[in-house]
């Protein structure tokens, strides 16, 4: 047991916070009113590194592992939920997937420019009929007759980074195989897909709660040709990928839901010392002291859970439990401690300028995506009773 | 008076503008069958209006014997209370056994004040109508009689069926829902014997009057005001493409609307958005043409009595809620839909 980060991870936790503070957080607010994907400062991420901080060196990326790039989304997130995600997506949904399952020749072709920040990644799954269900997936993609390319038809919705990211992981059903009991089954694979191919064409636009900037977008697939060399890991076996990824991505979403909270909490603290009511700051009543306890506490524990799975992760292939266990706490804990941040800020809290109503609006989706926390207590009571 | 001075089968042949709405017409088809029935050989048709002499030949193509026209510059344009006077006197001098007046904004507002001046029974908004007997079975103690008018229709938002009889008074009375009964085929050249009839009309207090007739022309149609609709998605492929549905819908008169993503490509105006996030309809048909059926639009058309599917995907979950399913191509199914339509309809007249 260490819980202490060594010198190697503080600074880099300092690089990510300064970075944060000054390159992040001036635009947080126009990126939420906008509506606007951050592309400037993505570039920068991509220039300095942030978009494979996991990924070996040897497929361009910088080597890290595992906690350094959850302290890089928490750091992101503290001051902005849109910035983190679209690192967050870009690492654990598409990268990963793609080191884990890829080719040699799909490592070189699609993971070195992903984690150099030269591209950016995105992972389709979800749609309109299959969302918690994801064996409900009505993509499909056959394989041509002589074998060289696969023709997806479908949709996908709600897709991150849709859209801006070159890169796409889809997951669509292949073959329908009967059981032994004659119960008809689909059988899923992973295909990757490049922006631009003829037949990938984006649809819907998603208007959004919160982490507004962030590009939410319909991917929309007619006859679309991809070679056959574009199937990542072996054909049927799409589902275990795309889960086994979602298990890492909510690693991710949990880092990104400390850092939510971790942010309302700072800005909180700074605001009861200057807020005076009754002739005093009113970080001097014990109300104010004991919810800020209590937020503290609940950060600190968030974080362990956090930092925990991804320790699992680094150790193991097998961490799944642990990273539903970080994602679920975290998320309800982001959504509690911005709630609380708001009403300590009065009505002011209620404003938009004070930023802590955006962390509250930016909170609620971590309970829901990657993994409602539904999802999240399924995947632990299963564990527990298996 | 007695029961047995009223004879005959009788419509109320509307028009607006000196010009026959639909609904007369098929009136007048119903009307000929129920007088076949009745051992009755005359149809007549009862004409209000200023300077609608012009359209009795057409009523005589379509089955009226007799037509009995009121006109008056009175009777310019619909107001209750003169063709409430009209429709009565007629009543009073002619006396019909039946009298079918359509189930129109003009209809409904007209029949209930006729029939209180008359003081006999109404059915509103029927849909079926027959000649029988009335108890249906016979039932100790109460008088049986024959040759009534069975007058059926939807209640209680269409969950029941009510059939009703008026057997102590005359004339029975019925409005008719329009688009439910027949037209004949028009006999060509066919002619009708013309009755000029004026009541007189001594204005009073209920002669409201007219400042102004506003025609709409509505933008965008009222999708969920549609009995047939011809929904479409984005399997549909392109704004151009939707004409292949405007052609459908209007052989059927029809109204088109169509799915989210139809909207997100901005090819139609979200008005026309059928699902949860646009608007729930309920038409008697519901085509829905290039839509896989998530459940985001099947929430707000499932209701529909008739979905018709048109899909190239088999596996698409429309056909879950489909009634009737087609697997193909809609380029090729949806224009030779029509064209059948075209030929069947043009067949019926």
């Amino acid at each position: 047991m260490d819980f202490q980060l060594d010198q190697q991870h503080e600074m880099a936790r300092a690089l990510f916070r300064e970075f944060a503070e000054k390159e992040v957080k001036p635009n947080a607010i126009e990126v939420d009113e906008t509506e606007v994907f951050p592309m400037e400062t993505v570039k920068k991420m991509q220039k300095y590194g942030f978009m494979g901080i996991p990924i070996p060196k040897e497929y361009g990326g910088q080597g890290c592992d595992p906690l350094t790039y959850v302290m890089c989304v928490e750091e992101l997130a503290k001051v902005c939920g849109t910035t983190s995600v679209i690192v967050s997506a870009h690492t654990s949904l598409c990268c990963d997937p793609i080191l884990t399952y890829g080719t040699e020749e799909q490592k070189q072709k699609y993971l070195v420019p992903l984690a150099k920040g030269e591209k950016l990644g995105a992972f389709g799954l979800t749609e309109p009929m299959a969302g918690t269900d994801a064996q409900g997936v009505q993509t499909k993609a056959v394989l041509t007759e002589d074998g060289k390319e696969w023709i997806l038809n479908g949709s996908k919705c709600f897709i991150t980074n849709g859209e801006v990211a070159d890169v796409y992981i889809i997951i669509a059903y292949t073959d329908i195989v009967e059981d032994k009991k004659g119960r008809k089954q689909k059988k899923f694979s992973a295909f990757i897909v490049e922006k631009g191919t003829p037949g990938f064409t984006f649809g819907t636009k998603e208007n959004k709660m919160g982490i507004r900037g962030s590009s939410t977008y319909e991917l929309i697939f007619q006859d679309c040709h991809i070679p056959a060399e574009n199937l990542l890991g072996a054909r049927g076996k799409g589902f275990p990928i795309a889960m086994h990824t979602l298990d890492g991505g909510r690693i991710g979403i949990a880092a990104q839901a400390l850092g939510i909270a971790e942010g309302a909490l700072d800005r909180t603290v700074e605001y009861v010392k200057e807020r005076k009511q009754f002739g005093r700051a009113i970080g001097q009543f014990q109300n104010t002291q004991f919810q800020l306890a209590n937020m503290a506490t609940k950060c600190e524990a968030a974080k362990l859970l956090v930092y925990a799975a991804a320790d699992a992760k680094k150790k193991s292939d097998r961490y799944s439990v642990e990273a539903a266990k970080a994602k679920l706490f975290a998320a309800e804990v982001a959504m509690d401690v911005t709630t609380k941040a708001v009403q300590l800020h009065g009505g002011y809290g209620y404003i938009r300028e004070y930023e802590v109503e955006r962390m509250m609006r930016d909170a609620k989706i971590t309970e829901i995506y990657e993994g409602t926390s539904e999802v999240q207590r399924m995947v632990i009571s299963g564990d527990l009773l298996k | 008076m007695s029961l047995e001075e009223y004879k005959g089968v009788f419509i109320f042949a509307q028009q607006v503008d000196n010009e026959l709405s639909s609904i007369a017409l098929e009136l007048l088809g119903k009307a000929k069958s129920l007088a076949e029935d009745l051992d009755e050989k005359k149809v007549t048709a009862v004409l209000l209006g200023s300077g609608v002499g012009s359209l009795v030949d057409k009523l005589a193509e379509y089955g009226a014997d007799r037509v009995i026209v009121v006109d008056d510059p009175e009777l310019k344009d619909y107001r209750t209370e003169p063709y409430t006077h009209a429709l009565a006197s007629v009543i009073n001098e002619y006396k019909p056994e039946i009298l079918l007046v359509g189930a129109t904004a003009i209809g409904r507002d007209l029949g209930p004040r006729v029939s209180s001046r008359v003081h006999t029974g109404l059915t509103a908004d029927c849909t079926q109508l027959d000649i029988g007997d009335f108890p249906l079975e016979p039932k100790e103690g109460v008088e049986q009689k024959h040759k009534q008018l069975l007058m059926t229709r939807p209640a209680f938002g269409g969950n029941t069926i009510a059939t009703i009889a008026c057997p102590d008074f005359r004339p029975q009375m019925a409005t008719v829902r329009p688009g439910v009964m027949q037209k004949i085929d028009p006999i060509k050249g066919a002619k009708a014997e013309v009755v000029e009839y004026n009541p007189g009309f001594t204005k009073n207090d209920c002669y409201t009057e007219i400042v102004k007739i506003v025609k709409e022309t509505s933008a965008v149609a009222d999708i969920q005001a549609a009995k047939i609709l011809v929904s479409g998605g984005r399997g549909v492929g392109s704004p151009e493409n939707f004409k292949l549905l405007d052609e459908l819908a209007e052989v059927l008169n029809g109204t088109v609307s169509c799915s989210r993503a139809v909207v997100d490509s901005g090819w139609k105006p979200k008005d026309l958005q059928v699902g949860q996030t646009g608007k729930t309809v309920r038409p008697a048909l519901y085509f829905a043409i290039g839509i896989s059926g998530a459940i985001q639009h099947v929430a707000g058309m499932e209701e529909s009595d008739i979905i018709i599917a048109i899909n190239k995907d088999e596996n698409a979950p429309i056909f879950d809620v489909a009634d009737y399913g087609i697997v193909g191509d809609l380029n090729k199914v949806v224009p030779a839909l029509t064209k059948r339509l075209k030929e069947e309809l043009a067949a019926k007249g």
